[in-house]
């Protein structure tokens, strides 16, 4: 079945999209005003709140398109890949966790935990979708 | 006798939970007195980093046992619905401290925090969840 046919995951790109093009937006933004400006305090941290506000969208629209899926096989098939990437995420954190205390392996910035959650759902999706192929 | 089965998994997730922190315990303080005592370095450093990693994700693996043996599919939505919501909170969590720590040098914070940051929004999610399915 062509995913595309089917309305939820339309709008979900959709919606994708958009929360996509608001993250760079904002990103921008950020950046440019943290580069001209050098902004301290409570503004800096606003500022870096915005970019961040991009990837919670991106997040949201993903919940919207759970709720919108009608398929009961593909979304139980969604949701096991969003367990299986949690699952998968935290053992990296907490490996990288120690091997940063006891050996002083470089830090991990939190900002990578929601690109390394994505790159493992992804990965269990694709492992979930062949299992039941 | 859903009730049973349900009772059982959790008595199941109980005592390997059980086990598991033994492990961890066990482990942290060997590992701990290692590098205190010792000094290892190089393989032998990474290699005795990672143990007290292990029982961690053994945890996460009994709770997802845990889900698999559930079999009444209200407590499977509360469970489910909880974890989807904690991930949700620890994802938008680490995302806003990672981008404060990028651009507002913001403190470092451990990648070692983001798995017990979780478990207190699972806390928080399950409790919420329960109440609205009460």
């Amino acid at each position: 079945m062509n995913c595309m046919n089917n309305p939820a995951v339309r709008r979900y790109l959709w919606r994708f999209l958009a929360t996509m093009l608001l993250y760079i937006a904002f990103l921008v933004l950020a950046v440019w005003i943290f580069v001209h400006y050098h902004p301290a305090g409570p503004l800096a941290w606003l500022l870096a709140f915005l970019p961040a506000l991009g990837i919670i969208a991106q997040i949201a629209a993903f919940g919207m398109y759970l709720s919108e899926e009608k398929d009961e096989f593909m979304r139980n098939l969604q949701i096991q890949a969003l367990l299986w990437g949690i699952g998968a995420t935290l053992s990296v954190t907490v490996t990288w966790g120690f091997l940063e205390s006891f050996v002083h392996l470089r830090h991990m910035d939190l900002i990578l935990v929601y690109p390394l959650y994505c790159v493992l759902s992804g990965l269990a999706l694709g492992i979930q979708q062949m299992r039941y192929r | 006798m859903e009730r049973e089965i349900e009772d059982s998994a959790l008595s199941r997730y109980k005592k390997r939970m059980f086990i598991l922190v033994v492990v961890l315990a066990l482990l942290s303080q060997l590992v701990f007195w290692e590098f205190i005592r010792h000094h290892p370095t190089g393989v032998l450093a990474y290699l005795l980093a990672v143990l007290p990693a292990l029982p961690f994700i053994g945890i996460m693996a009994t709770y997802a046992l845990y889900i698999a043996e559930l079999r009444d599919e209200l407590v499977r939505t509360v469970v489910k619905t909880s974890l989807l919501w904690s991930i949700v909170a620890t994802l938008s969590a680490t995302t806003l401290w990672g981008f404060l720590e990028l651009l507002a040098n913001a403190p470092h914070l451990q990648p070692l925090l983001v798995l017990p940051i979780f478990g207190i929004f699972l806390g928080i999610a399950t409790a919420l969840v329960n109440r609205r399915y009460e």
